[in-house]
C-alpha cells in the first residue's frame, strides 16, 4: 500500500520536472479522455487549454460523437491558442471506412505574443503524453483549418 | 466552379532596333510568339483561340514548331531551350541549356531529329546544334565574334546551316557584318538519316566543316531564310537591302531591286510556301511582296502598309507567310492579317497589351465593353464574344497608373503630379483637361452617380474634383494607400498604411471622419462599394478581404483569408451578390456573400505574375487580367 502511494508520488514528481522547459504539468483527464476518444470512441474532438494560473494543460471541451466539422472549427476562440484533438472519419477510393487521429496546434495570428509562446513550447511535450496521434497540424487561421486541409492531410 | 471562356491574348514583345520572329505551323494556321515569359499559340482562322505556355523562368524569346507540328521548341534570355509537346497539356520533353547568353534564334532540322540555335554566348559559342531529345552537340561552329541574330537549316539535300549577325571584321571603310555558311555534317556522313554515323564520327566532323563567308551587306545582317525547296535563301539587313544566294554553293546570285525598295531597316524575310514570293518586313513602316525571277532577282509586286497611328509604332518587325495569310507584327505591337491572294483587302488588326495591365473597368451601360488600362498609357476596347475593337487614342500618351471610366468619360492619373479627364465619343478621346494636384495621386474613384466629383489620395491626404477643380485639398495626417467615393457622393473610405479604413461623411467641401475601422493587419490596397451601395469591401496587403454593412459600419462576411499574397484589386457583382478578389498570387478567389468564405471559387493561375485588374460583366462572367498582357474571360456555374 505504501509502496504504491510512493510509486504515484514518483511519478507525479518524475512529470513536474520533465517539462521544466515551459513549467506547465498535464492534468491527468487530459490523457484519459483522450484514451477513451481512441478506444472507446466517446468523443468527436477534445479542445484542451493551458490554465496559465495552474499551470496545467485541462481538458477544455468535449465533443460528442454526433457533431460535425463545423462545430469543431465553431469551437477555437479566434483570439486565443488551444491545443485540439479531432477523430476524422473519411472513406477511400477504394470504398474503405478509415478514420485519423488529428493533433491540432491552433496559434491564431490575431493571438497574444505570450500566450502563443507558452503553447509552442509545451507542445512537444503534451503531445508525448498522448500516445496514438496519426496527423499532426498547425494552423494560424482560419483558412488552414478548413475542411479541404483536413482531407487533403488525412490520406 | 469556373471556366475560362475567352482570351485576349498580349502582342509580341517588340523592342526598339529589333526584328522579331514569329513562325508557323505546318500543319494548322497557329503562328507561335513571345510576350514575357509566355509562349502564345495563336490560331489565325480563330484569333479568340489562344494557347499561352507559361512555363518558361526567364523572358522567351523565340518559337518553332516542329516539322511535324508535335512538338515546340523555345527559346529565353538565359540561354535555355524547352521542347514540349503541342497537344497534351504542353508537357514537356526536355529541357537544355544550350547557349550562355541570350538566343536569338532556333531552327529544326527539315527530318526533326537536330536544333540549331543562336544568339549570344559570352565569347564562345554563338551558335550550337544538338540532337532533340538527347542534347548531344552536332558540329561546331566557328568564326562569329558578335550576336547571331539568324540561322537557318536548309531544307533539301545536300544540307547547309546558315547563320547570319552582327559581326564586323575590322575592315578598314568598318564593315560591319559577315554571313557564315557551314557545310553541315550530314553532307560528309554516309548514311545521315539514323543519326548514328554523326556519334560514331566526332572526329572529322569538326574538321571537315569548311565554312564561307559572305560579305555583301554593310550593316547588321537581321534575317536569313531559304526558299522552301532549299535552292536559294535570302538574307535582309538593316543597310535596306536584300540579297538572294545560291542554296547550294552560296554564291550571290541576286538582290531585292532597290527601285521601289524598301527606305529603311529591313528586319524580317519571310517564303511564300511555293517559292515564287517573299514577304519582307522593315522599319519604313511598309511590308513588301516580292517576286522572285528566274534570274534569283527580286521584284517588288505589291507594297502593303498598315493603317496606324502614324508614328514610331507603326515600324514593322517581323512577318510570316503561313499559307494564305501574311502576319505582319508591328513595334507597336499591331498584328496585321492580309490575304496573299487578295491582297487589295484591308488587312484585319489584332493588338492588344503589351505591358502588365493594371486596370479594367466594365461600362454600365453596355457590358459588353471591356476597357484595359497598362502602365505605358495604352487603352484599349474589348468586346465580348469579338475580341480586339480598337485602342482609345489620346493625344497625349502619358504613362497610366489609376485608371476610371464612367459613361462618357475617363479619368486617368500617371507618374507625375497630374490628374486628366478625358471625354469619350465611341473610340475617339477629346481634348483632355489635367489638373495638377500638387503630388503623385495613389488611388482615384468617381462617384458613379455625378461624375464630376472625384476623390483622388495621394500620400498624405485626400484631393476632392469637381470636375477639374479641386475644391479641396485635405492633409489627413496618416499615409493613405486607397480610397473609395460611395456612387452618391455623400461618403468616402480611405485606407491607410497601417491597416485602418476611415470613413468620412462630405458635406459641401469638407470632410468630417464619422468611424475609423480597425481590423485589417496590413496597408489596405482597395476598396469598393457595393453597386447597391448596401455594403463595401477592402483588402489588404496581408492577403486579406472583408465584407462591411455600410449602414451599421459592421463586419458581413470575414475570414476571407484564402489569397497567399496581396490582394491587388476586387470586384463586386452587379447584383451585389458575390466578391471576387485578384491577387499577386496570380489566383482569382470568388465569394458569396450568404455563404461562409470557405465554400469559394478558385480560379487558380488567372494570370502568370500576378492579377491586377478585375470587374464582373455580368452574375456569372468575371473579367481578369494581369501582369502577362491578357485579359481573360471566365465563365462561373454555381455549384
Amino acid at each position: 500500500m505504501a509502496s504504491s502511494l510512493s510509486c504515484l508520488l514518483k511519478l507525479s514528481l518524475v512529470a513536474d520536472q520533465a517539462n521544466a522547459a515551459s513549467g506547465m504539468a498535464v492534468h491527468d483527464d487530459c490523457k484519459l479522455k483522450f484514451l477513451e476518444l481512441k478506444a472507446k470512441r466517446t468523443y468527436r474532438f477534445i479542445v484542451y487549454k493551458i490554465e496559465e494560473k495552474q499551470k496545467q494543460v485541462v481538458v477544455e471541451k468535449l465533443g460528442e460523437p454526433a457533431q460535425s466539422y463545423e462545430d469543431f472549427t465553431a469551437s477555437l476562440p479566434a483570439d486565443e491558442c488551444r491545443y485540439a484533438v479531432y477523430d476524422f472519419d473519411f472513406v477511400t477510393e477504394e470504398n474503405c471506412q478509415k478514420s485519423r487521429i488529428f493533433f491540432i496546434a491552433w496559434s491564431p495570428d490575431t493571438a497574444r505574443v505570450r500566450s502563443k509562446m507558452i503553447y509552442a513550447s509545451s507542445k512537444d511535450r503534451f503531445k508525448r503524453e498522448l500516445d496514438g496521434i496519426q496527423v499532426e497540424l498547425q494552423a494560424t487561421d482560419p483558412t488552414e483549418i478548413g475542411l479541404d486541409v483536413i482531407k487533403s492531410r488525412a490520406s | 466552379m469556373s471556366q475560362l471562356a475567352e482570351t485576349y491574348a498580349c502582342v509580341p514583345s517588340t523592342e526598339r532596333g529589333r526584328g522579331i520572329l514569329i513562325s508557323g505551323s505546318p500543319k494548322s494556321n497557329a503562328i507561335l510568339y513571345t510576350n514575357g515569359r509566355s509562349v502564345i499559340i495563336l490560331n489565325l482562322d480563330k484569333p479568340l483561340d489562344v494557347a499561352v505556355y507559361a512555363e518558361h523562368a526567364y523572358p522567351a524569346t523565340v518559337a518553332r514548331f516542329s516539322p511535324n507540328g508535335e512538338w515546340i521548341a523555345s527559346a529565353d534570355v538565359s540561354g535555355a531551350v524547352r521542347i514540349w509537346g503541342t497537344h497534351n497539356d504542353f508537357v514537356l520533353k526536355k529541357e537544355f541549356k544550350v547557349l550562355s547568353g541570350r538566343i536569338d534564334d532556333l531552327q529544326w532540322s527539315p527530318d526533326g531529329m537536330r536544333i540549331v540555335a543562336c544568339g549570344e554566348g559570352k565569347g564562345k559559342s554563338f551558335v550550337r546544334a544538338f540532337m532533340w531529345d538527347s542534347g548531344t552537340n552536332v558540329g561546331e561552329f566557328d568564326g562569329h565574334s558578335r550576336r547571331v541574330l539568324s540561322c537557318a537549316f536548309k531544307p533539301t539535300r545536300p544540307f547547309r546551316i546558315v547563320t547570319c549577325g552582327e559581326d564586323f571584321l575590322g575592315q578598314t571603310n568598318g564593315l560591319m557584318s559577315a554571313l557564315a555558311d557551314l557545310y553541315h555534317v550530314l553532307h560528309l556522313g554516309p548514311i545521315a538519316e539514323d543519326g548514328l554515323s554523326i556519334s560514331r564520327a566526332p572526329a572529322w566532323l569538326c574538321r571537315a566543316c569548311p565554312m564561307i563567308l559572305l560579305k555583301d551587306h554593310s550593316n547588321f545582317v537581321n534575317c536569313v531564310r531559304f526558299s522552301p525547296d532549299g535552292s536559294k535563301f535570302l538574307s535582309v539587313s538593316s543597310d535596306k537591302k536584300g540579297i538572294f544566294y545560291d542554296g547550294k554553293s552560296g554564291e550571290k546570285i541576286g538582290e531585292l531591286a532597290s527601285e521601289d525598295g524598301h527606305k529603311g531597316t529591313i528586319y524580317a524575310v519571310s517564303w511564300s510556301p511555293d517559292g515564287k514570293q517573299v514577304l519582307t518586313a522593315s522599319a519604313d513602316k511598309s511590308a513588301k511582296v516580292w517576286d522572285v525571277t528566274e534570274d534569283g532577282n527580286g521584284r517588288v509586286k505589291r507594297t502593303l502598309t498598315c493603317p496606324g497611328s502614324g508614328g514610331i509604332d507603326d515600324m514593322l518587325v517581323g512577318c510570316l507567310w503561313q499559307n494564305d495569310y501574311l502576319v505582319v507584327v508591328s513595334l507597336g505591337g499591331t498584328i496585321s492579317i492580309f490575304s496573299a491572294s487578295e491582297l487589295d483587302k484591308a488587312p484585319l488588326s489584332l493588338s492588344g497589351h503589351m505591358k502588365n495591365v493594371a486596370s479594367l473597368s466594365v461600362l454600365k451601360s453596355n457590358p459588353k465593353v471591356i476597357l484595359s488600362s497598362s502602365y505605358d498609357g495604352l487603352i484599349v476596347k474589348w468586346i465580348k464574344g469579338i475580341g480586339y475593337s480598337g485602342k482609345l487614342q489620346r493625344k497625349e500618351n502619358s504613362q497610366i497608373k489609376c485608371f476610371a471610366a464612367v459613361e462618357e468619360e475617363i479619368i486617368t492619373s500617371g507618374f507625375d503630379n497630374k490628374v486628366w479627364r478625358v471625354p469619350v465619343n465611341g473610340d475617339q478621346c477629346g481634348d483632355a483637361d489635367s489638373v495638377d494636384i500638387g503630388s503623385q495621386p495613389k488611388d482615384l474613384s468617381l462617384a458613379l452617380h455625378s461624375p464630376e466629383l472625384a476623390l483622388v489620395s495621394t500620400d498624405s491626404g485626400v484631393v476632392i474634383l469637381r470636375g477639374t477643380k479641386p475644391v479641396s485639398t485635405i492633409n489627413l495626417g496618416f499615409a493613405v494607400t486607397a480610397s473609395a467615393i460611395s456612387p452618391d457622393g455623400s461618403e468616402a473610405i480611405v485606407g491607410g498604411q497601417d491597416g485602418k479604413l476611415h470613413i468620412y461623411s462630405i458635406t459641401g467641401d469638407t470632410l468630417t471622419e464619422d468611424a475609423v475601422l480597425e481590423k485589417h493587419r496590413g496597408a489596405v490596397t482597395v476598396i469598393r462599394y457595393s453597386p447597391d451601395v448596401s455594403m463595401f469591401a477592402s483588402g489588404d496587403a496581408n492577403r486579406e478581404a472583408i465584407i462591411w454593412d455600410r449602414a451599421s459600419r459592421e463586419v458581413k462576411l470575414k475570414n476571407m483569408l484564402y489569397h497567399t499574397a496581396r490582394i491587388n484589386c476586387l470586384a463586386w457583382s452587379p447584383d451585389s451578390s458575390s466578391v471576387a478578389t485578384g491577387s499577386l498570387d496570380t489566383c482569382v478567389i470568388i465569394y458569396d456573400i450568404d455563404k461562409p468564405a470557405s465554400s469559394r471559387t478558385t480560379i487558380k493561375g488567372a494570370h502568370l505574375g500576378g492579377v491586377y485588374g478585375l470587374a464582373f460583366t455580368d452574375e456569372h462572367s468575371v473579367v481578369s487580367s494581369g501582369e502577362d498582357a491578357c485579359v481573360r474571360v471566365w465563365r462561373l456555374t454555381p455549384q
